[in-house]
């Protein structure tokens, strides 16, 4: 894979996404979401209403497990199916590149571009609460900042999946939707439910909830917030007991790592052989 | 310079070309006729690479599976229809002129020679038809690609477009450039080509006796002077 038509490429979907109405639309509601938590979350414990960033990563945290991959996966989702639509994808293929390059180029401009959004919506907050509150954990608050963008990786590549495989907008978005209210809520009533009906063991369900992408970012989210064991569950104790601290933070990061490139191999394996008309 | 051998492609369990064998020499223009369905535009996606096939397919000599960037740098393709998402003419020509490794400066060139020169900020979504066929062959024609494949290339434009269109393929003709043109055109079909391979439900045929000229299989030397 060469270099520069990647970078070509990627540097494309940038400037796409900053003209998508929708994208510009997530962004905003990401950063007025940002701030409108930051203030609602100490309201009444700070003199000016403002959380520090203890309290404020806390409330980020919900907000980026819920807000993250439901933006990763429509975009995603709409990358290749889109073009593939409208026949743009045949026009840029049509050109001196591989299918690698264009694939490579389209998600990483993709997830550039909600690294900037989700870099304006924590730098915002974290400069107003900073100014207006001052003190707790900043170095949690980057850590969450960081998950983020791994778990928009992670969805984003799965959107990139239902894209190649579904190759249709409406289609897609339905799609991503359903993928979306799966990997958010139904997974956790599914784990409970399994839970309860097999009586699992919490090394079963500690290996279920590795499946799941925004799972792996909220054991990991918890973990930056507090040192105290119990908050994380039987699962997370589990974890803790079996890894470690740090051993769980690196089985964690990189489960949502490989999550992120099974989802991009097998949307490529699908890509590469793709009927463009 | 092109070399098509046994294409067979079938897409969803559907035949769409059979057995499809050609060769178009250097500097020849060939049309490719057929009524709807016929699989002109699935040989084209075949010779760029865009749809898995059976076969073999050259582009001067390099093959357009196995080394597609090179066999895709030979071509400049015009397809029936262009659209590329926001992005304005000029930027659409500018990302085909940055992944080709051309100079920014020949961008407005390339816009002026179709007349869009006064559109080029404009949104390629509000382009007319016609319009966004001219843009199609400005973005073919960036780079001066030896080969270059038109897919219905003229079926938007209006009498002027075509004009000019027309006198776009007969300097790329004289400059010893190979065409290969999908068309349903007659007019446009007799003008511009030196020989035409008759499509039908996915194979090559010959003419009925009763078409006459029209659609005959016609071998010509290749122009005098080709220089590509």
């Amino acid at each position: 894979m060469r270099l520069r038509p990647t970078v070509i490429i990627a540097a494309r979907e940038v400037r796409e996404a900053a003209r998508s109405r929708w994208f510009l639309l997530a962004a905003a509601c990401f950063l007025v979401l940002s701030l409108a938590l930051s203030m609602l979350g100490l309201a009444g414990a700070q003199r000016s209403g403002l959380a520090g960033f203890d309290r404020t990563t806390a409330s980020l945290l919900n907000l980026a497990l819920v807000f993250v991959p439901l933006v990763t996966l429509t975009l995603g989702g709409l990358s290749i199916a889109g073009e593939i639509e409208d026949q743009s994808l045949a026009l840029l293929l049509a050109q001196p590149i591989t299918r690698l390059e264009a694939y490579a180029g389209k998600y990483l401009g993709l997830l550039a571009a909600v690294a900037a959004a989700i870099a304006l919506g924590f730098g915002a907050t974290g400069v107003v609460v900073a100014a207006s509150a001052g003190g707790g954990d900043v170095r949690a608050f980057l850590c969450l900042a960081g998950l983020a963008l791994l778990l928009a990786a992670a969805t984003l590549a799965i959107g990139t999946v239902l894209s190649t495989c579904l190759r249709a907008r409406a289609r897609v978005v339905g799609a991503a939707f359903s993928a979306w209210l799966l990997l958010v809520y139904v997974s956790d009533l599914g784990t409970i439910g399994l839970t309860v009906a097999r009586s699992l063991a919490p090394g079963q369900v500690f290996v279920l909830a590795l499946l799941n992408p925004v799972q792996q970012a909220r054991v990991l989210g918890t973990l930056a917030l507090s040192d105290r064991v119990d908050v994380l569950g039987p699962v997370g104790i589990f974890g803790i007991e079996s890894f470690g601290g740090p051993g769980l933070v690196l089985l964690l990061v990189g489960a949502l790592a490989l999550t992120a490139l099974a989802s991009l191999g097998a949307g490529y394996a699908v890509f590469r052989k793709a009927v463009l008309s | 310079m092109i070399a098509a051998g046994g294409l067979t492609l079938a897409i969803d369990g559907r035949r769409i070309l059979t057995d499809v064998s050609f060769d178009v020499a250097r500097g020849e223009s060939v049309a490719l006729v057929g009524p709807n369905g016929s699989g002109k535009t699935s040989v084209l996606r075949c010779l760029l690479g865009l749809v898995p096939f059976e076969g073999r397919a050259t582009v001067g000599g390099h093959d357009v599976v196995g080394d597609p960037v090179a066999a895709r740098t030979l071509i400049g393709y015009v397809p029936q229809k262009v659209a590329f998402g926001d992005a304005t003419g000029r930027e659409v020509v500018a990302l085909v002129a940055r992944l080709r490794g051309l100079r920014p400066a020949r961008v407005d060139g390339a816009l002026r020679d179709v007349g869009l020169e006064a559109h080029a900020g404009e949104r390629v979504r509000t382009f007319s038809g016609g319009m966004q066929q001219r843009l199609a062959i400005a973005v073919a024609l960036l780079g001066t690609p030896p080969v270059v494949l038109l897919d219905e290339p003229s079926a938007s434009l209006d009498e002027a477009g075509r004009q000019t269109f027309y006198a776009i393929v007969e300097r790329l003709r004289a400059n010893g450039h190979t065409l290969l043109l999908a068309s349903h055109r007659s007019e446009e079909v007799a003008t511009l080509t030196d020989r035409t391979i008759r499509l039908d439900e996915g194979r090559i045929v010959e003419p009925p006796a009763e078409l006459g000229c029209r659609g005959r299989v016609v071998r010509l030397a290749p122009r005098a002077g080709a220089a590509r």
